[in-house]
């Protein structure tokens, strides 16, 4: 692998967070692991795109593309739309594709703030306001 | 002056006051609103006591049936962005709300994840018979006390399965529940009605489907009311790289 502060890791496998198309694409048995700094975040509903710029040793850069579940279900787990911009740094966990292309389906990601977010999958429904 | 200033603020006070209580003077009102199902991706069902019925496991299909489910669960077949049937737009997982909404004759529910919206004629109207089949299919409504019995026929039979996320076809090796295919021959009763006092929409469907089981299937969906969640537009061939290859910007560019 060309990039910088790649981990690849055995993973148990996850449900994909896909309603429009398959996510077979991704290599669902490994992980990378990588910091960079965030060229854009693409708000699209089916699947949002957050685009990162990750530097190796030798100090060549390398844009992934980690991909997201939809807008609404990112905002049902703790994401808005600018939760990200241009320039923040992040460090990245994702399932990376097979075809060895930087592009991966987002595990979780650290913030700059710290906080760690997932992909936006489905999330529980909310507990009920009244007793049925 | 001031009293045209007066009557403004009083009609403006109350059209916000209607849109803030809708009429709650007949059903299908209370049907209106945002709604998202109850299933997780780890749990599909949902927690009790409002929980989906799981798919079957090992569905009662036609010789045609068995044929189409191994279609769908080869992704060599997916097509992307294949719209779904009223099935799929009523799925178990909270992925994509959607939302019902009330006219004088009918009551349209309008999935997020499609450009396509269930009309439910409730006027009193026949299917026709000289039907154009759709992918939706062709709906008719009526109200049995407080639950709206829908009659749907009339499905193209090309849609997805009405299971199955990820285009239908399976994603992982965890993952070995059977698709299940619809034909042109679906016919789908729902029985909708609201529960745990109207905080929970419950959709039990009974699906018809000579060309591919050999006996109905019975199974029941559950939604949430959410006013928080507005749903959103979507587009569902927008940046498409599902291969992976292409990085596309704003300004459309790789």
């Amino acid at each position: 692998m060309r990039q910088a502060a790649i981990v690849v890791a055995l993973l148990l496998s996850a449900v994909p967070a896909s309603a429009h198309h398959s996510f077979a694409q991704f290599d669902r048995s490994k992980e990378v692991t990588m910091s960079g700094v965030v060229r854009e975040v693409q708000w699209n509903n089916p699947h949002t795109w957050i685009q990162v710029i990750v530097k190796d040793e030798k100090g060549r850069t390398t844009e992934w593309g980690f991909e997201c579940g939809s807008p609404n279900m990112m905002s049902r787990t703790g994401w808005k739309r600018t939760t990200l911009k241009q320039g923040d740094r992040v460090t990245v966990v994702g399932n990376p594709l097979k075809n060895g292309r930087p592009n991966a389906s987002l595990v979780k990601i650290t913030l700059p703030d710290g906080r760690v977010l997932g992909p936006g999958d489905a999330p529980p429904p909310k507990p009920l306001t009244k007793r049925s | 002056m001031l009293r045209v200033v007066v009557l403004a603020s009083l009609l403006v006070l109350s059209s916000c006051t209607s849109a803030k209580q809708p009429a709650e003077s007949s059903p299908a009102s209370r049907l209106t609103g945002v709604w998202v199902a109850v299933g997780t991706f780890e749990d599909p069902a949902g927690p009790p006591p409002w929980s989906n019925t799981p798919w079957p496991s090992n569905p009662p299909f036609t010789e045609w049936g068995a044929e189409q489910s191994r279609k769908l669960a080869d992704i060599t077949n997916v097509v992307p962005c294949q719209p779904g049937g009223p099935l799929f737009a009523m799925q178990d997982v909270g992925i994509f709300p959607i939302e019902i909404l009330e006219a004088a004759d009918r009551i349209v529910i309008k999935p997020e994840n499609g450009a396509l919206p269930r009309r439910i004629f409730t006027d009193g109207r026949s299917h026709p018979n000289d039907l154009e089949p759709s992918w939706m299919g062709h709906s008719i409504g009526h109200w049995e006390g407080e639950v709206l019995v829908v009659d749907t026929i009339g499905t193209s039979g090309r849609t997805r399965g009405m299971n199955g996320v990820g285009s239908n076809a399976r994603v992982s090796r965890d993952d070995s529940k059977p698709r299940l295919p619809t034909s042109d021959q679906l016919h789908l009763v729902e029985r909708i009605r609201l529960v745990a006092d109207g905080e929970i929409l419950e959709d039990e469907m009974t699906i018809t489907d000579p060309k591919a089981y050999t006996e109905p299937l019975v199974i029941k969906h559950y939604w949430q009311r959410r006013p928080d969640i507005e749903v959103l537009e979507y587009v569902c061939n927008e940046r498409p790289r599902d291969s992976g290859d292409v990085i596309q910007t704003k300004e459309g560019g790789p």
